[in-house]
């Protein structure tokens, strides 16, 4: 697919713009930027070795990040659920779930960086506004899972039970439910994934968790332990998706 | 003989249809009965079945099934009645339950909702699941879960649901027509000889003439809305059921055109 015609023209122009733009007003020496691969080489030489002896720092940080990913996801559920109905074609009319679709997609929108920012301005320093925003966070995602996976039963068997004479909690339970729970399962789990490895940065911003070690030692130039932390964070991550692809095999 | 079905000018459209799916259909089943509503697609067979099951509203005549007049004008599901079964074409099972919850399903409208809601069959409900599933020839499949059976196992299950909630008037929807034919003489065997064991009414559609000739002693022939022919199965001749698939003839000259 080239660019054709004026069109395409006009896109090419607008590129070469924008690129030039970025150059022109970007303050970057060009002897910085060719000095920056030896500085980097140096500042990797000084994260080596990483230092040891931060292992405690390691572990509280990490258990920290855990329990915010932990009571952020639980936050999301519960925002969830009822948003997730009310986001689902099958069960409101479209003048409910049109504006909550709508909602789901604006909170999507907002990075969760962001977010913690501004709850740290609310409520303050520690995991308490990491909590919140991986909550708020998730919601926008994880709603519109659910809706889907609410739309996504097979009508069949609730028609089915409607004809034995069950009502409508008693189908919810025996026909929905059964339907939906392995997707609302492997969702959640999925989701838990995303929050664990996005509330490892959010201490960098105050909300908490092995992020706020990282920008600590950068600042004080403590490299080497910066370092340990890092390589504890990749350990972390990797260790998360291997739990995952079990737990998703389970699930299937 | 107590009357199980019965319709005085009955005609239905969906809504948003030009044509009508039912037209001024009359007939009377009696209690006990094994009928076949034979037609070929599209002739009101499913709608016919979904509005005796109460699923539909809006339309005008007289119907009234065991004994009760259906109401037009009520929502569906007008008539959630635990005495009339339905049997579906595609099954309609929940395929991640075992097939004794299948089974046991069918009695969630015999039970009190909190009863049905808590998850607690009485010791009951699972001797006439259990019997179901015996009488179904599935006892060994009880504990496995739908998603592993074959069709005709599937089908089996959904009959044994369809018995457990004691129906007294069992519906069908081309409970067949996804099977193999070895398969499908064996379903409505079963289901046939469920009903007359247990003294209900079978009502099953089909668009296989020679299914419906072996298995119903009373075949009503449907076709665009309306009833072609209803007469007892050793009465029906050929002309009939050919009558019954005659393709619709085209207007001179459309098909040349159609190819230019
Ligand atoms: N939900 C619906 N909305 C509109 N038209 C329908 C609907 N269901 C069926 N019809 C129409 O009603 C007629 C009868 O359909 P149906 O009862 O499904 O016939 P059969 O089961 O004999 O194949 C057909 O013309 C079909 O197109
Ligand atoms: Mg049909």
């Amino acid at each position: 697919m080239a660019f054709r015609g004026f069109g395409g023209f006009a896109t090419s122009g607008l590129i070469a713009t924008a690129i030039l733009w970025s150059f022109a007003t970007t303050d970057v020496e060009f002897s910085r930027l060719l000095s920056a691969g030896p500085r980097i080489a140096d500042f990797l030489g000084r994260m080596f070795p990483p230092d040891p002896t931060v292992m405690a720092e390691i572990k509280k940080g990490s258990a920290e990040t855990l329990r915010i990913a932990i009571l952020g996801t639980l936050g999301a559920v519960i925002l969830s659920v009822p948003l997730g109905i009310l986001a689902s074609e099958t069960m409101v009319s479209p003048a409910v779930f049109r504006p909550i679709r709508t909602l789901l997609a604006f909170i999507r929108a907002i990075p969760l960086i962001l977010v913690a920012m501004l709850m740290v301005g609310a409520v303050g320093l520690g995991p308490l506004p990491g909590i919140i925003a991986v909550a708020f966070h998730a919601t926008g995602m994880l709603a519109k899972f659910y809706a889907e996976a609410i739309d996504g039963v097979s009508r069949a068997p609730i028609a089915a039970l409607e004809s034995a004479g069950a009502g409508p909690l008693v189908r919810l339970r025996y026909a929905i439910w059964p339907q939906m729970a392995p997707v609302v399962a492997r969702d959640t789990i999925f989701r838990f994934e995303l929050n664990l490895r996005e509330s490892l940065i959010l201490g960098i911003v105050g909300a908490g968790g092995i992020g706020f070690y990282i920008q600590t030692y950068v600042r004080s130039f403590q490299y080497d332990k910066a370092a340990s932390v890092t390589i504890a964070v990749v350990v972390m991550v990797i260790a998360i998706e291997a739990i995952n692809v079990a737990l998703r095999r389970r699930f299937a | 003989m107590s009357t199980a079905i019965e319709i005085d000018d009955l005609s239905f459209a969906h809504t948003g249809a030009d044509l009508p799916a039912l037209e001024r259909v009359s007939f009377r089943i009696s209690a006990g009965e094994s009928v076949a509503l034979l037609g070929p697609s599209g002739a009101g067979k499913t709608t016919l079945l979904a509005l005796l099951d109460g699923r539909l509203q809006g339309w005008s005549g007289r119907v009234s099934v065991l004994g009760a007049p259906l109401d037009p004008d009520r929502p569906p599901p007008s008539a959630r009645r635990p005495d009339t079964g339905f049997v579906f074409q595609e099954f309609a099972l929940v395929e991640r339950s075992t097939v004794l919850r299948n089974v046991l399903n069918g009695r969630l409208g015999r039970m009190s909702p909190l009863r049905a809601l808590m998850g607690s069959p009485t010791k009951h409900d699972l001797e006439i699941a259990r019997t179901a599933l015996a009488d179904c020839g599935i006892s060994d499949l009880a504990e496995r879960r739908v998603d592993s059976l074959s069709g005709g196992q599937r089908q089996r299950v959904a009959i044994a649901r369809c018995l457990a909630q004691e129906p007294r008037l069992i519906l069908a929807d081309e409970p067949v027509s996804n099977l193999d034919p070895a398969r499908a003489c064996e379903i409505l065997a079963l289901l046939t000889g469920a009903a007359r064991a247990r003294g209900a009414t079978a009502l099953f559609s089909s668009h296989q003439p020679d299914l419906a000739r072996r298995f119903a002693q009373r075949i009503i022939g449907m076709r665009d809305g309306r009833i072609v022919f209803d007469v007892p199965t050793s009465e029906l001749n050929d002309n009939a059921t050919a009558e019954l698939y005659r393709e619709v003839e085209p207007s001179p000259g459309i098909g040349l055109r159609a190819v230019s």
